[in-house]
């Protein structure tokens, strides 16, 4: 070989050799910290971009916040990217893997913060709200689901725990039921509503008794069986010793189990096993379904005459459709759904100082009240209480109601390996492609299996 | 030829080039340089963004890197092949995938070459029917994906109103166990028989017309022509093929994304899919590599040993 080969085969094998001990480098764990107080602004035009899914809130964001926003700060546009909601996670992820985004505010569940913070992905911002946001403002429970990490074992906010975001939209699951085929009156309890679907879907053919979450995808299914956990009193896990075989599978979850698979599916339309919130809605819409059951954020469009056959104004579809709290059984526990606005630490200095004026902004009391009237729900007490928020939409009421009953999943690093764990099995249980006490047994033991996993080096992983 | 000397005196630029190199000057090493200059960009392009992320993937697959967990990535030598080879849920995908694999493999085989058949014994119209068959084939598989979802949907699906009026009952596409792999291998099979049928068109289009009329004289069947001529000259064609689609079927990936994600369950989780779960969901980055690895492993061992049945097929 001549020389000049020599030299180049020897430069190749440098650059790789330093590659991999830069790409194997020791990274920082830690959170870097936001400042206390807000950094000086450009009054350079400046981009703030967040990341979100594609849903009605994302594009009510947008439109709210280049409306209300740019009022006071006119070189600034917003931008919210929007990806669909199974590419969600991944879509901010591998960003923070490769420790560069393109967005400055990424909009996380509330489970994704620990896998956010302990990378150190996102800014730890409690100095800064020590300093410029008014926490007593807000049902404690809620700042601690959006923004606290390590997660409350309580679920109440831990004033000396550290803040990782702010809410910036609240939701839960509303009931929606067709008052003229049921009534005016909402069922109570779980059970009374499983037999007033069976007697509605028995009285009118073509229609199903239930329509809820079933899908694989995201945490459709596992949101479907965490509810029906919670209400009949099982637990996820317990946080203190991160158990989760032998609690989630006891007593009270093989019977939430059961009451999902032999009680609650009979009632759904035939196929609906991979049915999500559109699917839901359509059902509804095109009134195909008794009592159904979404995510609050996303049922605007089921007052709009366009896209419903349930009537031609949306007084008529007001008429038929009635939105109330889930019932309750053993315990009256709903799903805590909703996300938390976030500063990414891998930001250009300009547009994180901007992401924290805005969030600045964003959380003042009439603030709040205006983006509820734009279709948000807000997480502030006086807003939630407020006629803003109250008479925008039929089901406001029902999140203001719900609020004190919510119960979040797990919050911690592992979240998305767990919940998938979770989504797969019920969504097997629920085609019948696993028998319900098999397919708990299967999520206890493999969730158990990843958390005990994480707590070790080594392969698998799998 | 007697006027060639002449055209040489004629063309200056031919003169100039006969004119010897300038002293010193090697022109061995000019062209080398030259031919140097023009692969480098390329060649430096493969390396950046081929063999660097293989041999990376390939060490990472030998220690328990996470990407965004952090910190130093420790060797765990072969510990992630030893998880995946004796893991109970990879060899369920594998078989899920290898029941993928033969069955839209055949399928589409089976399909392609009686329509590529059909249509070359056509003299009108080839053309024109042939661009229509490879429509499917052009389409995104996303968009493939999105078009039987609707299509296939149990309650508000094409295929299930047609099953209605028939009077037959509705099925559950693709929320069953049984239903939704057969589901998948429908749907690969809609897009990419024509792929077949395009390679077996061009070997049967191939086929010297002198042997069929020979055979013709010797009165054969058609049958006969079929076995004896059609076949053996088209069936190398046809292998390649396959080839080709069992190892795109093996990758498969976004149909399953988009059509079932995998469910009911994880009864259409494919080895692909899976690997993007343990990638992208638990950023378990050191199985992940260790995984795409061994899948690489296993084409090439199997497409090295389809290739030398190929060269046996062909020396006989």
């Amino acid at each position: 070989m001549s020389v000049p080969g020599r030299k180049v085969q020897l430069a190749t094998a440098a650059m790789l050799v330093a590659t991999t001990v830069a790409a194997c480098g020791g990274q920082d764990d830690s959170a870097p910290k936001a400042p206390a107080t807000i950094p000086e602004l450009t009054k350079d035009p400046l981009t703030l971009s967040f990341i979100w899914f594609d849903w009605p809130p994302a594009h009510a964001l947008e439109a709210f916040a280049n409306a209300e926003y740019t009022k006071e700060r006119s070189n600034v546009t917003i931008k919210v990217k929007t990806v669909p909601n199974a590419n969600w996670h991944d879509a901010m992820f591998t960003q923070f893997a490769a420790h560069k985004t393109d967005f400055d505010i990424p909009i996380l569940d509330s489970q994704h913060i620990g896998e956010a913070v302990t990378n150190g992905n996102i800014l730890d911002i409690t100095d800064f709200v020590k300093k410029n946001i008014d926490v007593k403002a807000y049902n404690p429970y809620l700042l601690a689901a959006y923004g606290q990490f390590p997660q409350a074992e309580t679920g109440k906010r831990d004033e000396n725990a550290s803040l990782y975001g702010l809410p910036l939209l609240g939701d839960t699951w509303t009931m929606i039921y067709r008052k003229d085929l049921i009534g005016d009156k909402p069922p109570q309890t779980w059970d009374e509503m499983i037999s007033v679907a069976e007697k509605c879907q028995a009285d009118h053919p073509g229609v199903s008794g239930l329509a809820f979450h079933q899908a694989n995808g995201s945490d459709a299914a596992a949101v479907t069986y965490n509810t029906v956990n919670g209400v009949y009193g099982g637990n996820l896990w317990d946080p203190k010793t991160r158990k989760i075989d032998g609690v989630l599978n006891d007593t009270a979850g093989q019977e939430a189990m059961d009451v999902l698979v032999n009680k609650m599916k009979p009632l759904t339309a035939k196929g609906s096993g991979n049915w999500f919130i559109d699917e839901v809605n359509a059902a509804v819409a095109q009134g195909k379904a008794c009592i159904a059951f979404n995510w609050i954020a996303a049922s605007g469009g089921l007052l709009d005459p366009k896209q419903s056959t349930l009537g031609t104004t949306r007084e008529q579809i007001l008429d038929k459709l009635g939105f109330a709290t889930l019932p309750s059984q053993k315990t009256n526990l709903v799903p805590l759904g909703g996300m938390g606005m976030h500063v990414s630490a891998y930001s250009p200095e300009a547009n994180q100082a901007e992401a924290l004026n805005f969030m600045k902004w964003f959380e003042q009391a009439d603030i709040q009240k205006k983006w509820a009237a734009a279709g948000g729900v807000p997480s502030r007490t006086d807003a939630l209480e407020s006629p803003e928020f109250l008479n925008a939409q039929p089901f406001n009421q029902v999140y203001t109601d719900s609020v004190p009953r919510m119960r979040d999943m797990w919050n911690v690093p592992e979240y998305a390996r767990l919940v998938d764990i979770e989504n797969t099995n019920v969504n097997a249980a629920l085609n019948g492609a696993k028998t319900p006490k098999d397919a708990l047994d299967d999520i206890a033991k493999e969730q158990q299996g990843v958390l005990n996993a994480s707590s070790r080096k080594g392969g698998g992983g799998l | 030829m007697s006027y060639s000397a002449p055209l040489t005196t004629d063309h200056p630029g031919q003169v100039a080039s006969a004119t010897p190199p300038a002293p010193g000057r090697s022109r061995r090493l000019g062209d080398r340089r030259l031919a140097v200059a023009f692969i480098s960009p390329a060649l430096l392009l493969l390396l950046a963004m081929s063999v660097f992320p293989l041999l990376w993937a390939l060490y990472l697959s030998f220690t328990d890197y996470s990407a965004t967990r952090g910190g130093p990535a420790e060797f765990v030598w072969f510990e992630n092949y030893t998880a995946i080879l004796t893991s109970p849920q990879v060899h369920l995908r594998a078989l899920t995938t290898l029941i993928y694999v033969v069955g839209a493999v055949t399928l589409q085989t089976v399909l392609g070459f009686a329509i590529a058949y059909l249509i070359s014994r056509r003299t009108h119209g080839r053309g024109l029917l042939t661009t229509l068959f490879l429509v499917p084939m052009m389409l995104s598989p996303v968009v493939v994906g999105l078009f039987w979802r609707f299509m296939l949907d149990a309650q508000f699906g094409v295929i299930n109103s047609v099953l209605g009026s028939l009077g037959l009952g509705q099925v559950e596409w693709l929320t069953r166990q049984r239903t939704a792999l057969i589901s998948l291998i429908l749907v690969d099979t809609w897009q990419w028989t024509p792929f077949i049928m395009l390679i077996a068109l061009a070997g049967l289009t191939a086929v010297p017309k002198y042997l069929y009329e020979a055979a013709s004289i010797d009165r054969a069947s058609e049958w006969f022509k079929f076995r004896t001529i059609t076949l053996p000259l088209v069936w190398p064609l046809l292998l390649i093929a396959v080839l080709f689609r069992a190892i795109e079927a093996f990758r498969l990936f976004d149909l399953v994304y988009i059509l079932t994600s995998g469910g009911p369950g994880v009864s259409t989780e494919t080895l692909s899919f899976h690997v993007y779960k343990v990638a992208f969901l638990g950023f378990n980055t050191g199985t992940a590599s260790a995984y795409g690895i061994l899948m690489v492993l296993v084409v090439i061992v199997l497409t090295q040993l389809y290739l030398r049945y190929l060269n046996k097929l062909k020396e006989d």
